[in-house]
């Protein structure tokens, strides 16, 4: 099971009234590729980052990867979230003033994943798979288009080789072009790397590309204005 | 990596990093300056007089006793007379002793009338004698002996006429025209008051006074302004001190002269503290413009941050990066610093020497700087732990 929660609940501490989430169960299988969708404001980013551990729950068993999230301390989700899950949101993905390459190295960094030789030759695979021409692969980030951001992002998801792939609305500041581009891409990556890949949207026309789709609204029975117990 | 990072960081925000870098750098030349011109004036004014065991004057404060004498500062209340000279050399204990006589100038450099033997006695420094460039010690009565920094700066050779002056102004009127004076020596820099006095023989002051015409009979003075002694045995200096402050005919005073430098530097404590206070304060307030030019930078970096946090990198990953960006700031501030204070040291040390009498050597690195600027990082890893531990507590609020 790649993911699986039970009687989840979240409320930001900010706000300890209001629920944001509330899951009875949820389960994702390994190599799955689920799309879930949800309004805007519906708790999809809160649910991807409890997922990998940028946030913690107020009650219940969070477990991914067969690891219980709920159970680890802020260190542990660090070092989990590294060496597990790569992240694609819907835009700052990069430093801005690193080059694609730099960008893709600092991820490595962090993952106890393979520092090798074979490092650069895995990132040049890579950014050519994604068609980032190589002039552009030092460029300053934020002087490469947001379709070129966003592919690169997935190179930077991709490099330390997580189980788990979750992407956040990464196709929404891409026009449509580039974001059939974007998805063709992606698809094909986590086929050939055996992930699990989680992505959520409010665009019910990227469904097509999944062979699971869940509605939010059905995982999640948070009522408004009801805190976590 | 992380450096590359740090480094790339600042290098995008090449605008407000260059202007902290710069307020840095002037308080590390702030800092180093004083620091270095301080020791080196304490250097060098402990190393005015050595060998020296006591010093004997007419009875004053022991510290005007000293500035006359040695400093060449102010003029002595009154002189010692020749007869208590004479008695004071004819001590057993004491093994040389050497007369000064004060109170002409040359051209705004005072005028010492003394003896051979002071060339051969006075040391300076950790017993460095007196050493001749050029010539030797005077003979005649018109011979004259010129320091090197006189020599150099009224451009005298070997030979020359000059004449000199009663009185101490440069313009005095009493100018004794008649009495030309011949340079037979010039003395090797020693980087003390010596170098801008004027030496002649005790005779050859009396005749600037008395109008003695040359060949005439060598006149012996009837006072004179202090005395140096020499014992010879370092023990009995403070027998001799007490035999000298009791002596009866005359009052007095004989000062060790390595406790009234040390007197006079402790005067001096105060401004001495002050030029340091005010360097630290110099230092605290660039560091603090430091400290809010990066906390500045985390705010703008939110989300850059966040990204880091997202990828994997742990709390204190953040903090070290926070960390040593200001340490790449400072100490570039500190080469940019010291190379600033190095290049105005060589191309104003003759400024400092000219005008405050100050001679500072262009080496600002000892190992008092080196604690100095490890300190300055110490407190760089200090005021950047404010914005570093913001950077460290960045929770993920989207
Ligand atoms: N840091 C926070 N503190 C308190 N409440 C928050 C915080 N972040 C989000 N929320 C609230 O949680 C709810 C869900 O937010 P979330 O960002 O998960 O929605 P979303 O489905 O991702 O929306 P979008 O499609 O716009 O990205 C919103 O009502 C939002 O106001
Ligand atoms: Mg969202």
């Amino acid at each position: 099971m790649a993911i699986d929660l039970r009687d989840v609940c979240f409320a930001y501490p900010g706000a300890p009234e209001t629920s944001i989430l509330n899951i009875k169960q949820w389960t994702v299988a390994g190599n799955e590729h689920i799309f879930v969708h949800g309004a805007s404001g519906s708790g999809k980013s809160t649910l991807l980052n409890l997922l990998s551990g940028i946030l913690s729950s107020s009650g219940g068993e969070v477990a991914v990867l067969g690891q219980r999230l709920d159970k680890m301390n802020a260190y542990q989700r660090d070092r989990f979230r590294a060496n597990h899950i790569g992240y694609v949101f819907q835009q700052f993905n990069l430093i801005p003033y690193l080059g694609a390459v730099d960008n893709i190295q600092i991820a490595s960094q962090f993952s106890k994943q393979k520092k090798s030789a074979r490092l650069s030759a895995d990132i040049e695979n890579l950014l050519s798979r994604l068609n980032i021409s190589r002039a552009d692969w030092h460029k300053p980030s934020a002087k490469l288009s947001i379709g070129q951001q966003q592919r690169v992002a997935i190179a930077r998801a991709l490099i330390n080789q997580p189980e788990l792939l979750i992407a956040d609305e990464p196709t929404s500041a891409l026009d449509q072009p580039n974001s059939d581009n974007f998805m063709s891409l992606l698809m094909s990556l986590a086929k050939e790397h055996d992930i699990t890949l989680l992505f959520v949207s409010h665009d019910m026309s990227l469904s097509r590309y999944f062979d699971r789709v869940d509605a939010l609204s059905e995982i999640n029975q948070s009522e408004a204005s009801s805190p976590c117990l | 990596m992380f450096v590359k990072l740090a480094v790339k960081s600042l290098l995008n925000r090449k605008g407000s990093a260059l202007l902290t870098l710069l307020a840095m750098s002037v308080s590390i030349f702030v800092l180093l300056g004083v620091e270095h011109i301080r020791t080196q004036s304490k250097d060098s004014f402990a190393n005015t007089v050595s060998g020296v065991d006591l010093i004997v004057g007419a009875r004053t404060s022991s510290l005007n006793l000293l500035l006359y004498s040695v400093f060449r500062v102010g003029s002595p209340s009154n002189n010692i007379s020749w007869q208590s000279f004479q008695a004071i050399a004819a001590n057993p204990k004491v093994a040389w002793a050497i007369p000064i006589s004060l109170g002409d100038s040359h051209k705004g450099y005072r005028v010492l009338g003394t003896t051979a033997d002071y060339f051969q006695h006075f040391s300076y420094g950790k017993q460095h004698k007196l050493r001749f460039a050029q010539g030797q010690a005077f003979e005649q009565v018109f011979d004259v002996v010129l320091g090197a920094e006189v020599a150099h700066q009224l451009g005298y050779h070997l030979g020359d006429k000059l004449v000199l002056a009663h009185g101490i102004a440069t313009t005095s009127f009493a100018l004794h025209d008649d009495k030309p004076f011949q340079v037979v020596g010039i003395l090797a820099p020693t980087v003390t008051p010596v170098d801008q006095t004027v030496h002649v023989s005790l005779a050859g002051i009396e005749a600037i006074h008395k109008n003695w015409q040359q060949g005439g009979a060598t006149p012996s003075p009837s006072s004179i302004t202090a005395g140096m002694v020499g014992l010879k045995s370092r023990m009995a200096t403070f027998a001799v001190q007490r035999e000298i402050n009791n002596y009866r005919q005359e009052p007095l005073l004989a000062i060790l002269p390595g406790v009234a430098l040390s007197e006079l530097w402790q005067m001096m404590g105060l401004l001495e503290n002050t030029l340091r206070l005010i360097s630290v304060l110099v230092l605290v307030a660039a560091l603090l413009g430091l400290s809010a030019m990066l906390l500045a930078s985390i705010r703008e970096r939110e989300r850059e941050i966040q990204l880091l946090r997202v990828i994997g990198a742990p709390p204190w990953f953040l903090f070290l990066l926070i960390e040593l960006e200001a340490v790449l700031i400072s100490s570039l501030s500190i080469v940019c610093g010291a190379t600033l204070l190095y290049l105005s040291l060589i191309s104003l040390g003759d400024v400092l020497t000219l005008q405050f009498g100050l001679h500072v050597s262009a080496n600002i690195f000892s190992i008092h700087s080196v604690y100095l600027l490890l300190l300055v990082i110490l407190a760089t890893l200090i005021a950047a732990a404010i914005p570093s531990l913001q950077a460290y507590r960045n929770r993920f609020n989207n």
